[in-house]
């Protein structure tokens, strides 16, 4: 894991003692709300419906186990013994006090934490793929690339007052985990013809009101080039992006407007400009911090394949968790273990103290120490023993961590919503709790397979309901909530947009509109491996409207 | 006939709160003061006072109703602002609840 050097701890403390000031001078009165406002948001402390909230950046989402048992204390503490892991791989708090923000960041800064440009028009926390560093199908561990970036973003001041909020994902394998295509720019691990690693660059892609999937700039980039293209990205956008729409001020729009040729030109023009300047990456450097994200020392493992058909029989929900919950390792006897997030009837992305203290001892016991956040609100040990996983799954049964419904029905990403969020325009939580109970059975969630619902309570999509395979996007209609459906969306390499399907339902109708979409799928797939997604691409909209609406 | 109502957050606590009969700031939604539509100089009055003193934040004037005696807010928004998250337990098996106003002094008003 990466450690702060002088110049991060530096900035760090700097900024957190700059920020406890201004949190006095606010209290005193010396500053009003409207000079404090975006001063407090610089710091990611934003005013939801019923108190603050404080987002902290969970950098690439990855976490020691020293970090995860601060997260947990700061949650007890200072807050009200949870947190929500959020699909920006962050952590929010929901009810802190604006009193005890400055002390909530002094105890971040000792873990090498905080909670800079979790918000603004800046570039924000840098996100990957879960299981980088530990995939079998990576290419390279993205990490260090991750790191870089946030480097290179952190306080820039060139890209302080962008046109609008900046996200960047990055993965190293070919299978897209970290959703590249939906964000402002994507990084995906290539490879060229001289068998050397680079980057395909995709940019122009997002969610909200206007959803796009990201156009590909560049199809190759070598690594010592990276930032400085990416520089000359930014600063075409930070010039030509829109500053009279907010609604428009996404590079996704200019991108769309101006057409990608028009805007690869003007990268290309940038990036003659500053190629080989002081942007290149030393290769000195490129290895100093890759260092930090050297593989662990795994011990060789006698037992490297797991009879899961064996095991489901002698404890089916063991089985089930084997199932779903383990991804495939680099390293031969270990696996990646996917921490559900998702109990049946829980507000998804949740995790209470004890949980997260429970996470962080299994990491250090079990998982070199390491622990990642996934976009999908879940949380992952990367380096598990193949020979640990009972210990493992037996520690978190007993903090109600177990669900093995990783990828399935009841996994959905879901947005705060109307609950706490200040922007929502209807509920999200109870959606989810609804049809998760609906779905609670698990040999109904085996019989269905691998389906992604994603919730969202107003437009901006922040449930990411525009990629679900089922997406639910919750509005408001004369007072109430209405929730539409939409079908077909992939956040994945296959990337897509879902569509609309149809008039919307009122909340507890929802549940029983996606059984019906569900029942349809199973009676007209070609077999068990058709999954939802295949079957919708291979049948198209209309039957699944018919399904729903019934013939008009 | 609707009526109008005051409301923010505290500025420590974050809390919503609405402006009482008595021209206090208050927790409680049904301790706060109806304008009529007549009154839109005292509304407006109480708002710059308010916005003036800087210890609520987010003001905001919102349209209620009164129902058997109780004040409801026509947003949905507003009915969950005052009672809390509606979602059901928290993973501690505790109610979500609102933000409460004197607990552990964290408060400005």
């Amino acid at each position: 894991m990466y450690r702060y050097d002088e110049f991060d701890a530096a900035f760090v403390a700097g900024r957190t003692a700059q920020f406890a000031d201004q949190v006095k001078r606010r209290l005193s009165g010396e500053l009003t709300e409207d000079q404090f406002r975006p001063l407090r948001l610089m710091n990611g402390l934003y005013l939801q419906l019923h108190a603050y909230m404080l987002r902290v950046a969970v950098p690439y989402g990855t976490l020691s186990s020293r970090q995860m048992r601060k997260l947990a204390h700061i949650a007890r503490v200072y807050d009200r013994g949870y947190g929500h892991f959020t699909t920006r791989q962050n952590i929010q708090y929901n009810w802190p006090k604006l009193k005890d923000i400055p002390i909530i960041l002094d105890e971040l800064a000792s873990v090498e934490m905080h909670a800079i440009q979790t918000s603004g028009n800046c570039i924000r926390n840098v996100t990957t793929d879960q299981f980088a560093g530990a995939a079998a199908d990576e290419i390279i561990d993205p990490r260090p690339v991750a790191e870089i970036l946030r480097q290179w973003s952190s306080l820039h001041p060139e890209f302080s007052y962008l046109p609008r909020k900046f996200k960047i994902a990055i993965t190293g394998a070919p299978q897209d985990r970290a959703a590249i295509r939906f964000h402002d720019i994507g990084l995906q691990a290539a490879v060229n013809g001289a068998g050397e690693i680079g980057w395909e660059v995709w940019v122009g892609g997002g969610l909200g009101r206007t959803p796009m999937i990201a156009k590909l700039i560049n199809s190759f980039v070598p690594n010592e080039h990276l930032l400085a293209y990416l520089e000359s990205i930014m600063r075409v956008y930070n010039r030509y992006g829109r500053r009279d729409n907010k609604y428009k001020a996404r590079i996704k729009i200019l991108v769309h407007e101006e057409g990608l040729e028009t805007i690869k030109g003007q990268v290309e023009a940038e990036f003659a400009e500053v190629r080989g300047g002081v942007l290149t990456l030393p290769s000195e450097e490129v290895d100093r911090i890759s260092a930090y994200f050297a593989l662990p020392n795994f011990a060789a493992q006698t037992l490297t394949k797991i009879d899961v058909a064996y095991e489901s029989i002698v404890d089916a929900a063991y089985g089930r968790w084997l199932d779903n919950n383990i991804n495939a390792h680099a390293q031969p006897g270990y696996a990646s273990v996917t921490v559900s997030l998702k109990p049946v009837g829980g507000a998804p992305g949740d995790a209470t103290d004890t949980q997260m203290e429970v996470v962080a001892d299994l990491a250090e016991k079990y998982s070199h120490d390491e622990l990642r956040v996934t976009h999908e609100q879940n949380l992952v040990l990367p380096h598990v023993a193949l020979a640990d996983l009972r210990a493992v799954y037996d520690a978190l049964v007993a903090v109600k961590l177990a669900e093995g419904n990783n990828n399935l029905i009841t996994d959905m990403i879901c947005c705060p919503g109307l609950d706490f969020c200040a922007l929502a325009n209807a509920r999200s939580i109870p959606i989810a709790q609804e049809i998760s109970k609906k779905f609670a059975e698990p040999a109904r969630q085996k019989e269905i397979g691998e389906l992604k619902i994603k919730i969202s309570g107003c437009i901006n999509a922040c449930g990411h309901h525009h990629v679900g395979h089922i997406g639910i996007l919750g509005v408001e209609k004369k007072g109430g909530e209405l929730y539409q459906i939409t079908l077909g969306g992939d956040a994945t390499e296959h990337a897509s947009v879902g569509k609309i399907i149809g008039p919307g339902f009122e909340a507890e109708n929802v549940p029983g509109a996606i059984e019906k979409l569900v029942d349809f799928y199973i009676a007209q797939r070609t077999s068990e491996e058709e999954t939802f997604i295949a079957a919708y691409r291979r049948l198209g909209e209309a039957p699944f409207k018919e399904a729903l609406y019934g013939t008009a | 006939m609707s009526k109008e109502i005051l409301t923010g957050n505290e500025l420590t606590s974050g809390a919503a709160v609405y402006l009482s009969a008595t021209g206090e700031w208050v927790e409680p939604l049904q301790s706060a003061r109806l304008f009529s539509k007549e009154e839109v100089a005292e509304r407006d009055a109480a708002l710059a006072a308010t916005k003036a003193g800087g210890r609520v934040i987010s003001l905001e004037i919102e349209e209620v109703d009164e129902v058997n005696g109780q004040i409801v807010p026509k947003r949905l928004r507003e009915r969950i602002r005052a009672a809390g998250p509606t979602a059901p337990l928290t993973l501690n098996g505790q109610a979500y609840d609102r933000q409460h106003l004197g607990e552990d002094g964290h408060v400005s008003i």
